[in-house]
């Protein structure tokens, strides 16, 4: 289960059920005039703390900060008995495979990193550690990080050593909407601008580094197809309408959240159809996490419909039990009702698909990165 | 690991390359963040805290009588250090004994000049955040409190201004003729005596004075002087900050 954002909105049932009905119009009308793909602005800076491997830090419109940084420790590996016991299989079954192919399929299967290279943080200002929100903002920012298992293999360095990532992630406001797209959008930025001593000894051997830092290797490097660390988008539904990058306002009458983890595949060189009338290839994009967010509008106040309503003339009900029953068959227009179960399955197929498409959604945010000026 | 400051006689230079009565550079920005009613980032070296106010608010009803209830407000201070600040990754837990003496004396020094008369049954939230840490960390957190308070417009009898200031040979060397030092950074504050010391604006008047390390009663004076005098420029510093803040809102409000 999913803690529902923080800080309760105080609006009326009178105001959520305006609020919902402006919000399931076609097109939706929102509170603060956005069109309902459009984000809010926010400002980003990356290498902020010469002290880290790397960090950035941003801005939302409404206020909310975080800080990212990032550190890496060189930590020694433990003799992994896996390994160990593959290689045994591999010596019983295929004695007459080449040597030389064998070696190399070892090598590439021990490069393999472990997910517990990376260790993540969240604090969030008069939360406790174990609280459960920051405790799951971490588990859902680190789901996305690790889902395609090619993240911890950046930190392989030998046999014996590996890099230990600590990433520490600070949000310095109080958590006004939803706080999971700023964290995981500051995360990516300081992924980015994230910084490797060069690898100076060879094979097996004690690690030794090179001491000029203007030498040193980018986490993920600088090439001509970057691929750019997953990031995590808030999606919201109400009624039909799929609305994205919520405030507080809007997750208050929300029907369904979703967070949707998004990364980018490895560019193929093998271009079979050639685009040749697109100036930039169009990114490749691929789901890596979907968690459903209890949203907070299941503890919203629940609106008294006049038939219900004694000052009205209306027929109280004489037991909480026949006051539900009444209201879970009653659908009024304008009393506002907590939203109930889950959202349909074609919404959720819709909600993705809005952010995977082409120019859709999660192309418009990491175009929006990109033009973040890295370190 | 001791550190060899002994080079210090030769040239009268120190590890940074600074003489015996400067201060390291010392800037800051206050309203750096939208959603707090006050908050300051303030930056002393390699040093850098951001801090966040919220208040005078009415405070939490969290289980027995806490003393927001009565006729002053109270000053609650919260010190995070984050896990990458230092040069070795390291997790301080909330509890953390050095942490709290350093929120009990912030909070103490702040319910005394701030005018919490005016705010009864209620609270003022500091939240220190310490992005990097090189030494003078409650000089730094003081000085980036000072800073947010004004910018959340709390009444204040005078800004807090503090800094460090130690002395040139170590407890054991019991050298007589030890220079004292103005704001020491984490490789001296390792080795050196030191102590912080806040003074109320150009005043005189000592509002926290802290001395952790031993040190010879005879060389207390001429440190202190030192870190007075130094609290001095710092007041400089902080006034420029928050004149050029009310220029600059002076310009925009003239439009």
């Amino acid at each position: 289960m999913a803690p529902s954002s923080t800080q309760q909105v105080l609006l009326s049932p009178a105001e959520l059920s305006y609020l919902h009905t402006s919000l399931s119009l076609d097109p939706p009308v929102r509170p603060d005039a956005r069109t309902s793909s459009q984000f809010r602005p926010l400002i980003a800076e990356t290498d902020i703390l010469p002290g880290t491997n790397g960090s950035a830090r941003i801005c939302f419109a409404d206020g909310t900060e975080a800080i990212v940084g990032i550190k890496a420790e060189v930590e020694k590996s433990r003799p992994s008995y896996q390994a160990s016991a593959d290689r045994n299989v591999a010596e019983d079954d295929d004695d007459e495979e080449d040597e030389e192919t064998r070696r190399d399929e070892q090598l590439a299967k021990e490069k393999k990193g472990l997910n517990e290279w990376v260790e993540m943080s969240v604090e969030i200002p008069s939360f406790r550690d174990d609280d459960s929100m920051p405790v799951f903002m971490a588990a859902m920012l680190s789901e996305a990080l690790l889902a395609d298992g090619a993240f911890t293999n950046k930190l392989w360095i030998n046999r014996r050593f590996h890099w230990k990532l600590y990433l520490d992630i600070l949000l310095l406001s109080q958590p006004l909407s939803y706080p999971l797209p700023l964290l995981s959008l500051t995360t990516h930025l300081a992924l980015l601008s994230t910084r490797l001593p060069r690898l100076k000894s060879e094979e097996d051997e004690d690690p030794l580094f090179d001491d000029d830092w203007a030498a040193s290797v980018f986490l993920y490097p600088r090439t001509q197809s970057l691929i750019r660390p997953p990031v995590t988008l808030l999606v919201m539904s109400v009624g039909n309408n799929i609305i994205f990058d919520p405030t507080k306002e809007e997750l208050a009458v929300a029907e369904s959240v979703l967070a949707v983890s998004v990364g980018e595949r490895p560019q193929e060189k093998s271009q079979g159809d050639m685009d040749v009338d697109s100036g930039k290839p169009a990114r490749d994009l691929r789901l890596l996490a979907i968690r459903t967010i209890d949203p907070p509008s299941r503890l919203t106040p629940a609106g008294v419909p006049n038939t219900l309503n004694t000052a009205t003339g209306g027929t109280a009900a004489g037991t909480t039990e026949q006051a539900s029953s009444k209201r879970e068959t009653m659908e009024e227009e304008g009393v506002w009702q907590p939203p109930r179960g889950g959202a349909k399955r074609k919404l959720i197929a819709a909600m993705i698909q809005a952010v995977l498409a082409r120019g859709g959604v999660a192309e418009e945010v990491l175009d929006g990165l990109d033009a973040v000026e890295l370190g | 690991m001791p550190l060899d400051t002994s080079t210090y006689s030769l040239a009268l230079l120190r590890l940074d390359g600074r003489r015996w009565n400067e201060l390291r550079r010392l800037t800051a920005q206050i309203s750096t963040q939208a959603a707090a009613d006050g908050s300051s980032y303030l930056e002393m070296g390699n040093t850098k805290v951001i801090c966040t106010v919220t208040g005078p608010a009415e405070g939490k009803r969290t289980g027995g009588a806490g003393t927001g209830g009565g006729n002053e407000a109270e000053v609650r201070v919260e010190i995070g250090i984050a896990g990458f600040s230092g040069v070795d990754r390291k997790r301080r837990g909330r509890n953390d004994k050095r942490i709290s003496e350093m929120q009990t004396t912030i909070s103490n020094t702040f319910a005394s000049s701030l005018f919490t008369h005016l705010y009864p049954h209620s609270t003022i939230n500091i939240n220190i955040h310490i992005l990097s840490q090189d030494g003078s960390l409650l000089a730094a957190c003081l000085n980036a409190s000072t800073l947010a308070l004004i910018d959340a417009g709390i009444p204040m009898r005078n800004y807090i201004c503090a800094c460090t200031a130690g002395s040139t040979s170590s407890h054991s060397a019991n050298d007589e003729a030890a220079d004292p030092l103005l704001d020491l950074n984490n490789l001296e504050e390792q080795e050196l005596p030191f102590l912080t010391v806040a003074t109320v604006g150009e005043s005189d008047e000592v509002a926290v004075l802290v001395l952790e390390t031993r040190v010879q009663m005879g060389r207390l004076e001429g440190m202190l002087a030192v870190g007075v005098d130094g609290c001095k420029q710092v007041r400089e510093i902080l006034d420029g900050v928050v004149r050029r803040r009310g220029k600059r809102i002076l310009e925009s409000a003239a439009v």
